[in-house]
C-alpha cells in the first residue's frame, strides 16, 4: 500500500525531470532523435532510482523497527533524552 | 626549436605553400598542430580559463597517469617559432604513427570506445563531461588507446541529464560497429565520413526482425521514430535536467554503462578468415624452416638493432613480436582485418610495442579531409620512418594479386627503410606461388631470384642470405648511399634489364 502512495511522487518527478530544460551549448551535433531518446531514458531511469530509493527506504524502517522493539511499544531507552 | 611538420614533397603541387599539417580546426575552444617532436595545440582566449583548470584537476592527473589522455604541458614560446607572445599553447608528446579509425581492426575499435565511455564515466564523476566522442579523439601508442584532445573536456552542468557528445558517440562509434556486425558494411568504410550514420542510415538497412532487437531498439529504431525534420533552433537548446544533481550524475552513468553493453554486443566475437589461421595451417612450412626462419630474423634484427621496424604482411605478427622482444618500435600492416585482430590482440595481452594497421600495401590509404589534409595518407605517415622493414612470404602476393613489377615493389621498399630490408622470396615452384599463379606462367612462372635481386640491388647491397629446404630464400640487405635510375625491360616489365650485380650476394 505504501508503493500506491508513493506513485503520485514518481509522476512528480518524471514531469520534474521531462520538464525542466536547461540551454545547453555544445558543438557537436546531438541528434533531434537521439536526443529524444536521452530524455525518454532520462525519466526511466528517474523512475528506477525514486523507486528503489523508497523501497530502500520502506525495508529499512521494516528492519529499524524489527530491531527496536521498545520503539515499537513505546517505551523508551532511558539514556534517550525526553522528547519534547 | 620545433619545426612545423613541412608535407609540402608528399602532397600534390596545388596545395598552398604553407603545408603545416593543421590537424583540428572545428573546435572553437582551439587548433593543433603537429611538429617533427611533437603536437602543439593552441587554445582560443575564451577556452583559457576552463582548460587550466581542467589540467589543474585531479581528473586530469588521473587520467594521465593511467595512460588514457595524452600528457600535457604549457608549450614555451622560446621553444617553438609559432607561438606569439601573449598566446596560449600546450605541448603534448606525438603519438607515432597516426592511425586513423578506417585502419583499425574491431577489437580496436571497441578498444577505443571502451576507453572513451571510462573517461566520459569518470569525468561525469568528477563534475566534468566529454564535449565530443569520436574514435578521431583517438590514437593507438602500441596497442594501448589514448585519448589525445585535451579540449574534449567542459565543465558539467550538475543537473543537466543530457550527454550532447552522446548522438556523436552513437553516430561514429557505435552505428558503425553495428553496420559491421548485421550488415557487412567495411569499417574502412569510416574513411568516407566525418560524423559515421545517422540512426536511419542503419534503420533503413536492417532486416524487420533485428530493427526490434534490444540491443538496437533505442539508438536504431526509437531514434529514427523519433526524428524530427524541420526542428526549431530554439528547440534543439534545450537540455532535459533533473531537480537533484545525485540524480542526473546516476542518470549519466546509466546511459554510460548502457552504451559499453552496447558496444561489447556491436563488437562481437573475434572474426576468422583464410589468413588469421594461416600461421598454424601453414603447410608449405616444416617445422624446422620456421625454426630456421625464426632465428635467421632474430639474428638480423639483433644484428641491426633498429629502433623502428615496419612489418608488411605481418599476418597474426609472429615476426612483429620477435622484433619488439628485440627493442624495436614495431608498425605491423596488413590487409586481413581477422589476422590483424588476432595480432593486436596479442599485442595488447603482452604489451608489445606494436602499432597494427588493417592496410594495403600495394592500394595504401590515401588522404582524407578537408582538402585531403585532415587526415593523412598512408605512405606519407610511413615513408623514410624505419630503421628496418620486414617484406617475409609478402613479395609474391604483390607480384601475383597486385600484378606489380618488380622494380616497383624495390623501389616502394626502398623509400620506406633509412637502411635494412629482410626480404622472402618465394619461388614459382612454391604452393603458395603456384595457388596464386592461375595459368599466368608465362608472365610469372619464371621469375627467379635473380630477378629479385636485380629489381632490387640498385637500391640495396645483399648482407646476408639463407635458402631455407623449402626452397623459400631469406635475403637481408642494406640500403646503399646512393640509388641508380634501374633501366626498365619494355617487354617484361617484371624483370629487370640489369646485369645481375652478384658481389653484395653471400
Amino acid at each position: 500500500m505504501k508503493l500506491l502512495r508513493i506513485f503520485p511522487l514518481v509522476l512528480i518527478l518524471l514531469g520534474a525531470v521531462m520538464l525542466s530544460e536547461r540551454p545547453a551549448y555544445g558543438y557537436t551535433d546531438p541528434g533531434t532523435g537521439l536526443l529524444a531518446i536521452q530524455a525518454a531514458g532520462s525519466a526511466l531511469v528517474a523512475t528506477g532510482w525514486y523507486l528503489r530509493r523508497k523501497l530502500h527506504a520502506f525495508f529499512q524502517n521494516r528492519e529499524q523497527t524489527e530491531h527496536n522493539p521498545a520503539e515499537q511499544t513505546g517505551i523508551l531507552n532511558t539514556e534517550d533524552p525526553p522528547r519534547v | 626549436m620545433n619545426r612545423l611538420v613541412d608535407f609540402s614533397s608528399t602532397h600534390s603541387k596545388t596545395a598552398s605553400a604553407d603545408c603545416s599539417l593543421e590537424a583540428t580546426f572545428r573546435d572553437p575552444a582551439g587548433q593543433l598542430r603537429l611538429t617533427e617532436d611533437c603536437a602543439l595545440r593552441q587554445i582560443r582566449p575564451a577556452a583559457w580559463e576552463e582548460t587550466q583548470a581542467f589540467l589543474a584537476s585531479p581528473l586530469c592527473n588521473a587520467l594521465e597517469q593511467s595512460g588514457d589522455l595524452i600528457a600535457s604541458k604549457i608549450a614555451r614560446p622560446d621553444d617553438h617559432a609559432c607561438i606569439a607572445d601573449g598566446e596560449l599553447w600546450l605541448e603534448h608528446p606525438r603519438v607515432d604513427p597516426i592511425s586513423y579509425p578506417w585502419e583499425w581492426t574491431t577489437a580496436q575499435w571497441r578498444a577505443a570506445a571502451e576507453l572513451t565511455l571510462r573517461v566520459a564515466s569518470q569525468a561525469v564523476a568528477a563534475g566534468w563531461a566529454l564535449k565530443d566522442a569520436t574514435p578521431l579523439n583517438i590514437l593507438f601508442a602500441g596497442p594501448r588507446p589514448v585519448l589525445v584532445d585535451v579540449l574534449s573536456f567542459e565543465r558539467r552542468d550538475p543537473r543537466v541529464t543530457v550527454w550532447l557528445a552522446y548522438g556523436q558517440f552513437v553516430r561514429t562509434f557505435l552505428l558503425p560497429l553495428v553496420a559491421a556486425k548485421y550488415l557487412s558494411w567495411p569499417l574502412q568504410a569510416m574513411l568516407f565520413t566525418r560524423d559515421g550514420y545517422e540512426p536511419g542510415d542503419i534503420y533503413k538497412a536492417l532486416p524487420r526482425r533485428q530493427r526490434i532487437n534490444p540491443a538496437l531498439f533505442d539508438v536504431v529504431t526509437l531514434a529514427t521514430l523519433l526524428e524530427r525534420r524541420g526542428q526549431k533552433a530554439d528547440e534543439a537548446k534545450k537540455m532535459p535536467s533533473a531537480s537533484d544533481p545525485d540524480l542526473a550524475a546516476h542518470i549519466l552513468q546509466k546511459r554510460i554503462t548502457r552504451l559499453g553493453k552496447q558496444i561489447r554486443h556491436a563488437a562481437g566475437s573475434p572474426n576468422r578468415s583464410q589468413w588469421s589461421n594461416y600461421t598454424q595451417l601453414a603447410h608449405h612450412y616444416q617445422p624446422g624452416d620456421t625454426e630456421q626462419k625464426q632465428r635467421f630474423v632474430r639474428e638480423a634484427l639483433e644484428r641491426c638493432r633498429p629502433a623502428e621496424v615496419l612489418d608488411i604482411g605481418a599476418n597474426t605478427g609472429s615476426y612483429s613480436r620477435i622484433a619488439a622482444e628485440t627493442g624495436a618500435k614495431v608498425v605491423a600492416l596488413d590487409s586481413d582485418a581477422a589476422a590483424l585482430e588476432a595480432l593486436w590482440e596479442m599485442a595488447a595481452l603482452e604489451d608489445l610495442a606494436v602499432t597494427a594497421l588493417v592496410a594495403n600495401i600495394a592500394r595504401p590509404t590515401p588522404a582524407a579531409g578537408w582538402r585531403n589534409r585532415e587526415q593523412l595518407s598512408l605512405l606519407d605517415r610511413l615513408t623514410g620512418k624505419f630503421d628496418l622493414v620486414l617484406m617475409l612470404a609478402v613479395i609474391h602476393h604483390l607480384i601475383l594479386r597486385e600484378q606489380l613489377p618488380l622494380k616497383h615493389i624495390a623501389e616502394l621498399s626502398a623509400s620506406l627503410t633509412r637502411r635494412w630490408l629482410l626480404v622472402e622470396w618465394v619461388p614459382p615452384s612454391d604452393p603458395m606461388y603456384q595457388e596464386w599463379l592461375r595459368g599466368r606462367d608465362e608472365l610469372y612462372g619464371h621469375l627467379t631470384e635473380d630477378d629479385l635481386q636485380r629489381a632490387f640491388l640498385p637500391f640495396f647491397a645483399v648482407a646476408e642470405r639463407l635458402e631455407l629446404s623449402n626452397r623459400r630464400v631469406l635475403l637481408l640487405l642494406e640500403r646503399t648511399a646512393e640509388q641508380t635510375d634501374a633501366t626498365f625491360d619494355a617487354d617484361n616489365p617484371h624483370c629487370e634489364a640489369q646485369p645481375l650485380d652478384k658481389a653484395g650476394a653471400a
